[in-house]
């Protein structure tokens, strides 16, 4: 691949955290996905030159930006020298300025016939046509997000950093400009840093993300493998994994490409692990890919069927967890209010829970070992 | 008798309040932005007129501008009993109130939105001028109409360094109560309206400023003059 259009490497201590940092990015969107307090805003604020770290190096567009404790002469390029676009989470919009002057702040020379027109290029692309002459507190949310954008975007910053653009947002605003902004950044031809502890935020946005948890970055890559079956404790743990289970290998089918191993009270099919001969796995198994059954299914291409009485019906709006004792190992399913009516699940009764090998995947244990 | 002493106080009001201004801004944006050791020690020495006794205030800027003053030994200016001296006096017991009221509005400004203009490539300069000051200019005009109408109405402080010399340093607080003195009520009751309705309008304004921010006057006043004992 060829060299990163923003490459961060940096090092800091806020009293006993600390945050370490290093990563890269091309053109296209990068998530930073993590829990609130994991230094998500706090990498963001470093980039920008808000904050200096206390070593390590930033650069973009092989433009050295900061460098400290590292080989070379120190730098720290201030914020305003920097032309990275900033999109704050609760926008920051200018309250004593209109929509207009919003956008044309970072714009030099701003009464110059071309200023005027980079504005109106922006209001148009943004949809803002008609709101010019208003102040931001006379905007809804989600225009108030597109001035914010706009102006961020007018000078032709160099890169793009947007900490949870959805954070102030009712969850329907939210989806609807999830789709919007995805369109937005997708004509982006510069590095997009975002910031989000939102997993549908992730999926729909990113085009890669970074996990980062305690200051420290985790898995990296795709979104959809990252976060849809993550190959490590801690993030399975952070996005939500609904089963994490711990196995003994049992048979190993290198034909099949999977094995069987036993848990407590339960046999499972699950993928073969790349060869090692550990003994005892950990599987994770998302709660959406478990379908319940008031009988045995019979011949099927499900290759694990397990029998179980349901222990708890919890509402998880879109829909309900079911949790079921299979034996002494829990497995939680995730099913529709119309599928909960339908089978008329209560406590106490047994259900199967049928689920293919390919939807467990295998979970690395963490650094830090988890409870 | 009226109409000198009214232009005078106008004049020594507007040099007052132009002080009031260059002096007062400087340090409201020093103390709301900056930590610095002996801060607390500045910002309490502003504060002070507002609780001395005018005379104490008079006293010490009769030292301070008096004959062995530097101003008086290098440069040869003397500012004792000369209207440019009153309004020394009335800027230094106005000063507080522009300082606290300043200080306050500058502080309420957000930190992001300044922040957000430097990554838009402001200077720290631009910064000062394009955001902080412009949305922090209610309370500091809410401030230098307060700092104004208080040294608009200074007496001792004003007595103590310019003395009360009809036409000359005479404004109409002093030329009240002389006419008290001399049992000219007419011309003292002229005078009273004449100053209540300055304060007045002084006021009105202060609060003109001040409402829009939506504080109500007398939620502001309590935080201009008593901040310090509520933190």
């Amino acid at each position: 691949m060829s060299e990163p259009a923003l490459r961060v490497d940096i090092e800091r201590r806020i009293g006993a955290f600390r945050l370490q940092v290093n990563l890269e990015a091309w053109p296209g969107v990068l998530l930073l996905f993590g829990p609130s307090g994991a230094g998500k805003t706090q990498t963001l604020r470093t980039i920008a030159g808000l904050t200096a770290p206390d070593s390590g190096e930033i650069w973009l567009n092989g433009t050295l930006l900061f460098r400290r404790g590292r080989p070379g002469n120190p730098l720290n390029v201030p914020a305003w020298r920097r032309r990275v676009g900033y999109v704050f989470q609760d926008y920051a919009l200018f309250p004593h300025l209109t929509v207009a002057d919003n956008i044309a702040f970072g714009l030099s020379n701003r009464r110059s016939p071309q200023a005027v027109e980079r504005v109106k290029e922006l209001v148009k692309i943004y949809h803002l046509e008609g709101l010019e002459r208003r102040r931001p507190w006379e905007l809804s949310g989600g225009q108030q997000q597109r001035v914010a954008l706009a102006r961020a975007l007018a000078p032709n910053p160099q890169a793009l950093l947007l900490d949870e653009p959805f954070a102030s947002l009712d969850a329907e605003l939210r989806r609807e400009l999830r789709r919007e902004l995805r369109a937005f950044l997708a004509s982006a031809s510069i590095p997009v840093v975002l910031v989000t502890h939102d997993r549908e935020d992730a999926l729909a946005l990113g085009d890669t993300v970074q996990v980062i948890d305690h200051g420290q970055c985790l898995a990296h890559g795709d979104p959809l493998r990252v976060l849809g079956q993550p190959g490590q404790e801690p993030v399975a743990r952070l996005v939500g994994v609904e089963n994490l289970l711990s196995l003994r290998v049992m048979e190993r089918h290198p034909l099949d490409g999977t094995m069987i191993c036993a848990g407590q009270g339960v046999r499972l099919e699950v993928p073969l692990s790349n060869g090692r001969g550990e003994d005892t796995i950990m599987v994770g198994l998302r709660a959406s890919d478990i379908i319940l059954s008031p009988q045995q299914m019979g011949r099927s291409s499900a290759r694990n069927q397990l029998a179980g009485v349901v222990i708890q019906v919890e509402s998880r709006p879109p829909g309900y967890e079911i949790a079921l004792d299979c034996g002494g190992t829990i497995l939680r399913s995730r099913i529709t209010g119309a599928a909960l009516a339908e089978m008329g699940i209560q406590k106490g009764q047994t259900l199967w829970a049928v689920f293919k090998a390919s939807s467990c995947f295998l979970v690395e244990g963490g650094p830090a070992p988890a409870g | 008798m009226i109409w000198p002493a009214l232009l005078l106080s106008l004049q020594v009001t507007a040099v007052a309040t132009a002080l009031l201004f260059a002096a007062g801004l400087p340090l409201a944006l020093l103390l709301a932005r900056l930590r610095f050791r002996g801060r607390v020690l500045v910002e309490t020495l502003v504060l002070l007129p507002l609780v001395l006794p005018p005379s104490v205030v008079g006293y010490y800027l009769l030292i301070a501008l008096g004959r062995d003053s530097p101003l008086v030994q290098w440069f040869g200016i003397n500012l004792l009993f000369t209207w440019q001296g009153a309004a020394l006096a009335a800027a230094v017991v106005g000063l507080p109130l522009m300082v606290q009221a300043a200080r306050a509005a500058i502080a309420e400004v957000s930190s992001t939105v300044e922040n957000a203009a430097r990554t838009l490539g402001a200077s720290e300069l631009e910064v000062l001028g394009r955001v902080t000051l412009p949305l922090a200019r209610r309370g500091i005009l809410a401030g230098l109409l307060l700092g104004a109408a208080r040294a608009i109405s200074e007496f001792g402080a004003t007595l103590m360094v310019a003395g009360s010399i009809p036409g000359r340093t005479q404004t109409m607080p002093l030329a009240i109560y002389d006419a008290v003195q001399n049992r000219q009520y007419d011309l003292a009751n002229q005078m009273v309206l004449i100053m209540t309705a300055l304060a007045f309008l002084a006021l009105w304004l202060v609060r003109q400023a001040e409402y829009s921010q939506g504080l109500s006057p007398a939620a502001w006043f309590r935080s201009a003059l008593f901040r310090r004992r509520y933190e």
